[in-house]
């Protein structure tokens, strides 16, 4: 019975693990997973059998969530895949400096100052815009397997 | 406007016109500026009276589009304008259409012939209810004159085509719309069928009558050949009518014992053959008068010029000579006199002898396609068959063939599909070849000899001779399935080949085999046992030596006819045992030699041997293993511990023999007799597909969704059940062991609702409220330790934790969705216990979109099977419950804005949004259910809950984060209207209580569903402001405010007047189907009652817009008409809105027309 529970408890040394094995069956559409080294969000999976007796597996398209390339991998479904930790923070926009960074505000009320604007210009200005018009703005940050990127926008009301 | 009205054109005008438009239509064929020579176009069919110019294009033109145009727009003109024509110009235009064709017969464009034929049909029909007979019969008589062949050949062809253009412009199936109600188009149907149709068939018949001797004459082709084509194709189109005035043979029907002819009209498997039924009158035309041979005689003389010049098997005069073949053998009804079906019986037998000659032999006619024989000829035969089959009993259609030959027609059939199954298995490819389209005629035409009709599941018994041919028949289908299984390992086209899609691909086929070999089921079993015998020596024999696949993939398809041999499907019910088993073998008195039970022995025994984990890897593949669960799945439905094993038990006295053989087979499976030792070996082999299977999704989904929840069905199997080992192993391996936790969501679900179902097999409520508890203990336990965590923000993104999360919550959303009165309790605590978790975990999880989903599904799951039951404290705590959720999921959505490169993972996020709002209205909608059904024993009430304000609040809360954007979602959208209808429907009054913005964002919607495209929406919105301005009307009437004054100042304008102006836009000018027009009259009354003054003023306004005189004067009184015309007042009630519904169709018939075009 100890042995089964030990599923239910999270590593000792969570967080410093960036990926967990999962088997690939079980990883389903809008999760996550490595792909050539890449974290992606799946988009799709089906399933197929090696010739007609044989083995499901299981081909997945995934977009890398920092670059948005399209990847692809086809896995035995009893397998195992690694799926990316990924987290998300949310800060509070301080401010927007002319070299493409942004100054952010922790929790613990210090400033994070090492993250870059994205450099799509749509998704650029989106931020400049709301920035400008003096909008209290929060961003969730998203961080896995060691890059992080700006992935929501959230208006918490007027300054 | 550029207009291209008649009011005094001059020749030059004219000549303009026609000019304008030739260069438009070159210009379109061209592709030069098409925008510009379309509107040109468009602009002379919506210019007022246009017939002067079309009849110039038409006769001046030499551009053939041109005149194809002109003659639309005469159409579209005067359909519109209809009402306003006098009926001389109704007249003159009909004829000028008519005599036009006949005096370009034998013009070479004729494709503007058809069309001005089509556009007289049209006016014709348009006009039908208002032309007096007379005048009909002018036109007639014309039609008449050309059909005799008085003028001609081409004015002949001409005459009939008219003909062909008008019937299927009367034919509700195939005629255009006119804008009118379907009461005009029923009522023409109607008067088309009683007094013209039958006089069309003979003009038709004596056209072709009257060419006949020319046509037999050993010519070359000649032109009358396609004066007949075309009248044979008349012939067929009127015989494919849908009779409906033969009132006398629906009498007839009832009456199905006295003939051997069937007159079931009801039944619906026939869908491939529609009978006949043209009623007495037409017997002499179809029956007395020689018809048959005459055709017979003709189709005999064209297949001797086939090797001629001019004609060959695909001729258009062969090919309707054959479809009239064909649909002549469907005749039935009561245009046969009640003798006994003689009369019958000899029509179809001279078509029969007729029709012998096109596959008979047919070993002879199958050799001859193969070599290159057009299959036309043959198919048609087949469909003849079929046809017959469909208008006789099986008894009936044997003998046909016994009166001319030694043997019956039930021999002729197998032999023919013999044949073509022979030929199948030769050129095995996937391309659809002639014999698949034989192969399936002729198993329809199996399907509806042998399917029971009288609905009391009496198997159509045929006679000896007709069951050594099934039987026949089916050793050789099996054999060509075996064949081409075996051939189709090598070709690895696997992907699409799962067995979900390979059985609702073959299943109907499937079940037509199934129908003949319970047609000669003694036979058929045990050849089916010695089959899978043969194959399971193999298997052992070559184990480990010889590559098993072929062998494999031919026990898959025998399992799956086995499985429709041996049992139905239940689509819902419990099957019974078919009634060709239960009622054969009646010399089998020992129940393990009884051929059913050695059959379905060897395959549990087989099946049993998965369980060694050695030969699990050389023979169960996951695909053989998936046909071996679906059996077990189909098979134990009927056959394990039936119902009717008590019934049959009680019965003990029945002298029968057949009733020992039938007892000794129930009882075999019975729960006292080998029952629990097959449900045993049938729940192992579960466990162990979902164990040692690991990723097999869809193996397990059969195991789950289809096998499980098969057995938990039936309530004698869960008693059993909930005793034995093997299902507390599982229930034990679901709750600790690892290796579950690996099955796929929909497969978790399913199988956490197994267990909970499995409860009803328990004694009372308390040990199945205990059961329960004990299920899920570990999961809510889970939940709230992790949610008590103080580290919780942290681990909770670790992938391995919302793994566990997920699961859990998919298998606590199955297990409240098996809620029921008997466990209701347990559920309810489960839920109860996770509240506070699961707003914590909505909080931890706001960007994993996917666990919010879960969350909230299971939600409202549990919501939904508990509401009905809580009482008011309860209801008071849930609904609090409920609403701190949404007001949480508001405060993370609202606002937010995802960024992404990705289009694909945006439009995704879009997706997840629209998925999780269609959740949170199924929420509100279970609420709202709470006034409506309650089993508490308190009312709501008594704890201070008004359930309207509570899902207005909801409501409130919801409605920001729908856009109109994402309304565009169809599921999305249907759901937020019927719950925003319902609401307003059923409180009105709540409606004011809304602060104006969430008020402006709910009428807002509202309008935009009055535009949408989906009819049930328009129908929903119109309902709700139906409810809304008949409160208000009710509550002014009362001497009360109503909705206007109730802080909704702000507004510039009433809502009322706001949607009586759009709904009167929607119905003057806008398209719509005209099936809203009674949704809208009853908005739209309560809307005029509420704004009388605006409602004159926006009349007057229309009036006044009137340039022309005539219209004014029209429209001013259709306007008042109205408003007064049946007596109509200003109460709001069902008879009321009854007249106003008229009223209101009479109105826009009268004035949409022309309002349109201004």
């Amino acid at each position: 019975m100890s042995d089964e529970e030990h599923h239910f408890e999270s590593k000792a040394d969570a967080g410093a693990s960036k990926t967990y094995p999962q088997q690939a069956g079980t990883i389903r559409k809008n999760g996550y997973i490595v792909i050539k080294g890449r974290p992606c969000k799946v988009v799709e999976v089906s399933t197929s059998k090696t010739g007609k007796h044989g083995h499901a597996k299981c081909h997945f398209v995934a977009i890398d969530i920092f670059t948005a390339k399209k990847l692809e991998d086809i896995v035995p479904s009893s397998h195992n895949c690694d799926v990316p930790h990924v987290n998300r923070t949310d800060y509070q926009l301080i401010d927007i400096s002319e070299d493409g960074f942004v100054s952010l505000l922790t929790d613990s009320g210090d400033t994070k100052d090492d993250l870059r604007l994205p450099t799509d210009d749509s998704l650029l200005k989106q931020i400049k815009d709301g920035f400008a018009e003096g909008k209290d703005l929060v961003v969730s940050v998203m961080s896995a397997m060691g890059e992080e990127q700006i992935c929501a926008l959230k208006d918490i009301g007027p300054k | 406007m550029q207009g291209f009205s008649d009011g005094g054109a001059d020749l030059g005008q004219l000549q303009t016109t026609m000019r304008n438009i030739e260069v438009a239509c070159t210009s379109i064929q061209m592709h030069i500026n098409p925008a510009a020579a379309e509107a040109t176009i468009l602009s002379l069919s919506q210019s007022p009276q246009p017939y002067t110019a079309c009849r110039f294009i038409l006769e001046n033109s030499q551009v053939p589009n041109a005149r194809f145009q002109a003659a639309a727009a005469i159409r579209d003109a005067a359909i519109r304008e209809w009402s306003s024509l006098s009926t001389e110009e109704r007249r003159s235009l009909i004829s000028f259409c008519l005599c036009f064709v006949m005096q370009h017969a034998s013009s070479p464009e004729g494709y503007v012939l058809a069309k001005v034929s089509s556009v007289a049909a049209q006016l014709m029909k348009r006009g039908w209810l208002d032309f007096t007979e007379a005048e009909k019969e002018t036109f007639f008589y014309q039609v008449n004159q050309a059909i005799l062949g008085a003028h001609g050949i081409d004015v002949q062809f001409i005459g009939v085509n008219f003909l062909e253009s008008l019937v299927s412009e009367f034919s509700p199936s195939t005629s255009s719309a006119m804008g009118l109600p379907r009461e005009f188009h029923e009522q023409c149907r109607t008067s088309l069928e009683l007094n013209y149709l039958k006089m069309f068939y003979c003009w038709a018949r004596d056209a072709a009558l009257s060419v006949t001797n020319k046509i037999i004459e050993p010519n070359a082709v000649i032109p009358e050949v396609k004066v007949c084509t075309a009248a044979l194709r008349l012939m067929l189109q009127i015989l494919n009518w849908e009779f409906r005035n033969d009132t006398t043979s629906m009498k007839a029907g009832i009456d199905v014992f006295s003939a051997g002819v069937r007159h079931d009209n009801g039944s619906s498997k026939r869908s491939e053959c529609v009978l006949v039924q043209p009623g007495p009158a037409w017997f002499d035309v179809l029956i007395s008068s020689g018809h048959v041979s005459w055709l017979l005689g003709l189709y005999a003389a064209l297949r001797q010029k086939f090797s001629r010049e001019g004609y060959w098997i695909d001729c258009p005069i062969a090919v309707s000579a054959r479809k009239l073949i064909v649909q002549l053998c469907s005749l039935t009804g009561t245009i046969f006199p009640s003798d006994n079906g003689k009369m019958q019986e000899n029509h179809l037998l001279q078509l029969l002898s007729g029709i012998l000659q096109w596959i008979d032999p047919p070993d002879v006619v199958s050799k001859a396609i193969e070599e290159g024989k057009s299959e036309s000829e043959m198919l048609d035969g087949c469909r003849a068959l079929l046809s017959i089959a469909t208008a006789t009993t099986p008894f009936v259609f044997d003998q046909l063939l016994k009166a001319i030959r030694p043997c019956g027609t039930l021999s002729l059939l197998s032999t023919l599909m013999c044949e073509v199954v022979k030929v199948l298995m030769t050129n095995n490819t996937d391309e659809e070849t002639w014999s698949w389209e034989a192969r399936d005629i002729l198993l329809d035409t199996w399907t509806i000899l042998l399917v029971p009709t009288d609905g009391s599941g009496g198997d159509a018994l045929l006679p000896p001779e007709g069951k050594h041919a099934a039987a026949n028949l089916f050793s050789m289908i099996v054999e060509s399935e075996l064949k081409v299984a075996s051939a189709s390992v090598t070709n690895d086209d696997g992907d699409s080949d799962y067995l979900q899609a390979s059985i609702s691909a073959m299943d109907e086929r499937l079940s037509s085999y199934a129908l003949i070999a319970r047609a000669a089921i003694d036979v058929t079993i045990p050849l089916l046992t010695r089959l899978f015998s043969e194959r399971f020596a193999r298997l052992h024999q070559g184990r480990g030596i010889i590559d098993p696949t072929e062998t494999l993939e031919e026990l898959y398809s025998l399992l799956l006819i086995t499985g429709h041999v041996l049992a139905d499907e239940g689509e819902g019910e419990t099957p019974l045992v078919p009634t060709a088993i239960q009622t054969h073998f009646a010399d089998i008195a020992e129940a393990e030699k009884h051929p059913v039970v050695v059959l379905s022995g060897s395959i549990i025994r087989f099946a049993e041997q998965s369980m060694d984990p050695e030969v699990r890897a050389t023979v169960f593949s996951p695909r053989l293993m998936e046909a071996v669960i679906w059996f077990l799945a189909r098979w134990s439905h009927t056959y394990l511990m039936p119902l009717e094993e008590t019934n049959c038990l009680s019965n003990d006295y029945q002298q029968h023999q057949s009733m020992n053989s039938k007892k000794a087979l129930l009882s075999f499976f019975g729960e006292h007799n080998q029952g629990q030792v097959v449900l045993d070996i049938i729940v192992r082999i579960s466990v162990m597909t979902l164990v040692s299977y690991p990723g097999e999704k869809d193996l397990q989904g059969l195991t789950c969704h289809h096998l499980l929840h098969t057995l938990v069905r039936r309530k004698t199997i869960c008693y059993q059940l909930v005793s034995l080992e093997s299902w507390r192993n599982l229930a034990n391996a679901f709750t600790n062991e690892k290796s579950l936790f690996l099955l796929s969501s929909a497969n978790q679900r399913s199988l956490a609702q197994t267990l909970v179902l499995s409860a009803s097999g328990l004694r009372n409520s308390e040990t199945a409220n205990q059961y329960v508890k004990g299920l899920m203990a570990h999961m809510t336990t889970y939940l709230v330790e992790l949610s008590n965590r103080s580290d919780l923000k942290s681990v909770a993104h670790q992938p391995d934790i919302i793994m566990s999360v997920s699961c859990l919550l998919e298998r606590l959303r199955g297990a409240v969705s098996a809620a029921g009165p008997r466990r209701q309790r347990a559920m309810y605590e489960i839920g109860i216990s996770v509240m506070n978790p699961v707003l914590h975990l909505l909080e931890v999880y706001k960007d994993e979109s996917a666990v919010v989903y879960l969350l909230l599904k299971f939600i409202v799951d549990w919501v939904d099977g508990q509401i009905s039951y809580l009482e008011s404290r309860e209801t008071a705590a849930v609904i609090d419950f409920c609403m701190r959720l949404l007001q949480l999921y508001s405060s993370h959505n609202i606002g937010k804005i995802s960024i992404s490169l990705s289009s694909t993972l945006l439009s995704e996020a879009k997706t997840e949004k629209y998925k999780d709002l269609r959740a949170l209205l199924q929420l509100l909608s279970s609420l709202c259910s709470k006034d409506l059904v309650d089993f508490s024993s308190d009312s709501v009430e008594a704890a201070g809950i008004n359930i309207s304000q509570v899902v207005f609040f909801g409501l409130h809360i919801v409605t920001p984060l729908i856009s109109l954007e994402l309304l565009k979602y169809p599921k999305l959208c249907h759901d937020y209207f019927s719950l925003l209808s319902h609401i307003l429907e059923v409180y009105p009054e709540t409606l004011a209580q809304l602060n104006s913005e969430a008020f402006v964002h709910i009428i807002g919607t509202l309008d935009f569903g009055l535009h949408h495209q989906d009819l049930e929406v328009v129908d929903m919105c119109l309902g709700a402001l139906k409810a809304l301005a008949a409160y208000n009307y009710r509550e002014i009437c009362a001497g009360k405010t109503g909705l206007v004054s109730a802080g909704l100042g702000n507004l510039p304008e009433g809502i009322f007047s706001r949607f009586l102006r759009s709904l009167l836009q929607l119905l003057l000018f806008e398209d719509y189907s005209p099936d809203l027009v009674s949704a809208a009259a009853d908005a739209l009354l309560p809307l005029i009652l509420c704004e009388q003054g605006l409602y004159q003023k926006l009349g007057n306004e229309l009036i006044e817009r009137q340039t022309n005189p005539a219209l004014k004067s029209r429209l001013a009184n259709a306007l008042h008409s109205l408003t007064s015309s049946n007596h109509l007042s200003s109460r709001l009630d069902r008879v009321n809105y009854q007249r106003f519904r008229k009223n209101l169709n009479s109105f826009l018939v009268e004035v949409r027309g022309f309002l349109r075009t201004i």
